[in-house]
């Protein structure tokens, strides 16, 4: 299983403005988001349910899309945030 | 605590929850309510529906919700669409209109806290924030 995830959604705006940045992140670190697309996937609906112990407590007591985790350590950010703090999470 | 049916004996609304109005929002008679079986409740309102809601329904009906209240429905366009895109495919697909920036548990009851509109009032992204919005943005401060 890969170490950083991206849970995001089709009609999500969120979602697609994180994409950019995401994408930024990618070729400047050369690090990976393996990206799961949840409303008209039921394996990765069901796969970001799994992760729900983890995090709901860090995303406002729900699943949120996009929401970012880090399946080693846990860390989960949620929701359309600046680059340095999408940065920060990833190189944790 | 269940939530139960109950009919107007006068006019026939039909209200779901624990407790039913004390004035019948309709026909203004008091303490009209009576309990029913969620089966009776089927028949009167079926027979009630008309065709699909479609989208100038639903902008309307949530125009009509944020009128005269401290939110609006976004002013952006393209966005609207693309939350329409999103509550309505999640309707055909999964049976409610749950908020395509979230994403349901599969339990009902936890669930129906994501079906659009839903209550953004408590949402740290609303609640206490200048501009607040609703998660996915539908809903803005005024």
């Amino acid at each position: 299983m890969a170490k950083l995830l991206m849970f995001h959604g089709r009609e999500c705006p969120h979602c697609r403005a994180m994409m950019p940045l995401v994408e930024q992140l990618e070729k400047e670190t050369g690090l990976v988001l393996e990206k799961h697309e949840v409303w008209h996937d039921e394996k990765n609906a069901d796969l970001m349910r799994s992760y729900r112990p983890v995090l709901t407590p860090q995303c406002g007591g729900q699943l949120r899309v996009p929401t970012f985790l880090n399946t080693e350590t846990s860390a989960a950010v949620c929701g359309e945030i600046p680059y340095e703090k999408l940065k920060e999470w990833a190189q944790k | 605590m269940k939530k139960k049916f109950w009919r107007c004996f006068v006019c026939n609304d039909i209200h779901y929850g624990l407790k039913p109005p004390e004035i019948c929002p309709t026909c203004k008679v008091k303490n009209a309510y009576v309990e029913i079986a969620a089966s009776e409740a089927k028949v009167i309102t079926g027979a009630a529906a008309e065709g699909p809601f479609t989208r100038d329904d639903f902008i309307r009906a949530i125009r009509a919700l944020a009128e005269g209240q401290e939110f609006m429905v976004n002013p952006d366009a393209a966005r609207l669409e693309t939350l329409f895109d999103g509550v309505f495919n999640n309707e055909q697909n999964h049976g409610l209109k749950f908020c395509p920036c979230r994403l349901r548990t599969k339990e009902f009851e936890e669930d129906l806290k994501i079906v659009c509109p839903c209550n953004f009032l408590i949402h740290e992204t609303y609640k206490g924030v200048d501009k607040g919005e609703c998660w996915c943005g539908m809903f803005v401060k005024r």
